[in-house]
């Protein structure tokens, strides 16, 4: 709670810094409070606290989520320093990305529809303004638009489902609607418009972490909006929609899961299947990248379809070998795409100029499509034993096959950085000391997590 | 005579409304007609002794957001030529996934009918019990409204503002 008040107060100062004269500040101001903040959601460990008649609770899983979506925005900013230093909008670029912030927390801790829906609106409402923050390219404005029509679109559904949820349970408070859906489970009298209430709201929430069917949007938007707002939705906001899933499903709905469970093991098997074949073609790294997000979502919604005790500890492991994993291949993409195109042709010679950065580019590469020693082996292999336990083996097999099919594009960014240079580029891209740092952090991180999976995965567990 | 009678007649009316404001040809028709649908679902609001929304509703609603409308709609040149053109697959994959989706939502009110309901007093809609409700429950969501409203306006002067520098 106290980290969600300070993020909230900051996005409140940094909009005044503009008014007030103090914009030189603003980058050390946001580092400092986005410090504090996570050092308050860490001091609440192990409190579990209801705050304002159960409007959220702070348990474990959402001090969790929430220091690892602020640490996350945290490493962000290594590399977004140009975005708040130089551009002339630069106050409304920070207060937006910790209003953002504020939401995605709002959306790991609520205990109550009505705060699910406060947050997901902050979040979306701000990112639709961000996507589309590139004010002179036609792209990012079509980006945002896309994302805001879609985005309304899936939100409608969303309430829709709520609405259909309350109708039934007459509260918006989740224990409250676990008991009911409990009671009448046991009872074998579930109305039927608590099925769609819980369809329509996995509807609504499939298309915030873009699964397929639900994915169309995504790549546009990826591809279209600033390559710095693609990488903090692609790491952050993901992280926080699917806290948000995760808590959903697990608090509410696990007594009717018979009825929802195989649906998403469908769509988990079709979203990663879709992202990764997709993902093959693409020249530009950058929509190969978002195809990638898409099939990392569909990964993810495994943990959803298994749901059992080492599930929520699997999630949040995967999100966060995911999301720096993610960062790193960001970092490596805003390096290369600050001279005109994100083709992956641009990374030809990359090795051969950049010895070490390669290697650590490498090691991201590598945990990404889940290679072991680094994280996200062994992310995956939690994932996909807790979805074994849940006697869901087809859905392993699948996930095995789609990673596999992964290997083959991830691969191809590993092989194209060690070719030699073209003779047409006249440009080479060259890393920033603010991109190396990232880099190294990102893949230093990813070989610890991979060293010792089982401190993050035992949190939640 | 049928107490439920009022509900079915502004049910049918809001539903007949709905339906011109997508099959009618020209936009301001549309628009009037979704006039017409905003108050059919106020009337709803009044059934359900939510004297509060009601107003609220046909002053936003009726009254802000179709001028807004209205506005745009002049703005925008409406020409034959330059209206998007689906094709039949599209059209036929589009009517079928709507379809379904009715049919499932009609489904879902199957048994709705034995629901009990859940508050009879006649004042729980009144301004005085909305505020109780506001800032006693739901105080949280409601101070958080604020950084939502916020949020959309900073959004929009960002987008709107020339640069400079």
């Amino acid at each position: 709670m106290k980290a969600l008040i300070v993020i909230a107060l900051l996005g409140v100062v940094t909009m005044m810094s503009e008014v007030f004269r103090f914009k030189k500040l603003l980058l050390p101001l946001v580092v400092v409070g986005l410090l504090a903040a996570c050092g308050l959601a860490i001091g609440d460990w192990n409190t579990a606290i209801r705050y304002y008649s159960d409007m959220v609770y702070f348990d474990n899983y959402s001090l969790a989520f929430t220091s690892l979506i602020i640490v996350l925005t945290l490493l962000w900013l290594i590399i977004s320093k140009g975005y708040f230093v130089s551009d002339s909008s630069r106050a409304e670029h920070a207060t937006l990305i910790l209003f953002t912030l504020c939401g995605g927390v709002i959306m790991t801790a609520y205990s109550d529809l009505s705060m699910f829906f406060v947050g997901l609106e902050i979040l979306s409402i701000s990112l639709y303004v961000l996507a589309s923050s590139n004010k002179h390219d036609l792209k990012s404005n079509e980006a945002g638009m896309k994302y805001f029509l879609m985005g309304s679109f899936a939100t409608g559904f969303l309430l829709f489902g709520m609405a259909l949820i309350y109708g039934a349970a007459a509260s918006f408070n989740l224990v409250k609607i676990a008991e009911y859906v409990q009671t009448t489970a046991a009872h074998g009298q579930t109305p039927m418009f608590v099925y769609t209430g819980v369809l329509l709201m996995m509807v609504g929430l499939m298309f915030k972490v873009s699964a397929a069917p639900f994915h169309f949007w995504a790549p546009d938007v990826y591809e279209g909006a600033p390559t710095l707002i693609t990488a903090f939705m692609a790491t952050v906001v993901k992280t926080a929609a699917f806290a948000a899933f995760y808590r959903l499903f697990s608090t509410c709905f696990g007594d009717i899961s018979g009825f929802w469970a195989q649906t998403l093991a469908v769509i988990s098997a079709v979203t990663m299947l879709t992202g990764n074949i997709l993902a093959v073609s693409q020249t530009s790294l950058k929509r190969m990248l978002a195809y990638s997000s898409i099939a990392h979502a569909g990964y993810m919604l495994m943990a959803i379809v298994a749901m059992n005790k080492i599930s929520g500890g699997a999630i949040f492991l995967y999100a966060t070998a995911y999301s720096l994993g993610s960062l790193g291949a960001f970092a490596c993409l805003h390096a290369i795409s600050k001279y005109g195109d994100e083709s992956i042709e641009n990374l030809k010679g990359f090795a051969a100029d950049n010895k070490i950065w390669a290697g650590l580019l490498g090691v991201i590469v590598l945990s990404l499509a889940g290679i072991p020693p680094v994280a996200g082996f062994f992310a995956k292999y939690y994932i996909f034993y807790g979805v074994f336990q849940s006697n869901f083996t087809w859905l392993v097999l699948v996930a095995i096959l789609s990673s596999l099919i992964g290997v083959y594009y991830y691969f191809r960014i590993i092989i194209t950085m060690v070719q030699p240079r073209s003779e047409k580029a006249t440009v080479l891209p060259a890393l920033t000391g603010a991109h190396k740092a990232l880099l190294l952090i990102s893949a230093l991180l990813a070989l610890g997590i991979g060293i010792y999976p089982a401190f993050l995965q035992g949190l939640l567990s | 005579m049928n107490p439920s009678l009022p509900f079915f007649v502004l049910a049918t009316l809001s539903v007949f409304s709905a339906l011109m404001v997508v099959l009618s040809r020209k936009p301001v028709h549309s628009v009037l007609y979704l006039i017409f649908c905003f108050f059919t679902i106020g009337g709803h609001y009044l059934l359900l002794n939510a004297q509060f929304l009601f107003a609220v509703h046909i002053i936003v609603y009726a009254g802000a957001i179709m001028v807004l409308f209205l506005f745009t709609l002049m703005f925008i040149n409406m020409n034959k030529e330059l209206e998007p053109h689906k094709s039949n697959l599209l059209k036929g994959a589009a009517t079928i996934a709507a379809g379904c989706l009715l049919l499932v939502l009609v489904a879902a009110t199957k048994g709705a009918e034995t629901l009990p309901a859940i508050s009879k007093t006649s004042d729980i809609g009144t301004v005085s019990n909305l505020g109780k409700a506001l800032y006693g429950q739901y105080l949280l969501p409601f101070e958080l409204i604020s950084i939502l409203l916020l949020t959309a306006m900073v959004g929009a002067v960002m987008l709107g503002k020339k640069d400079v520098e």
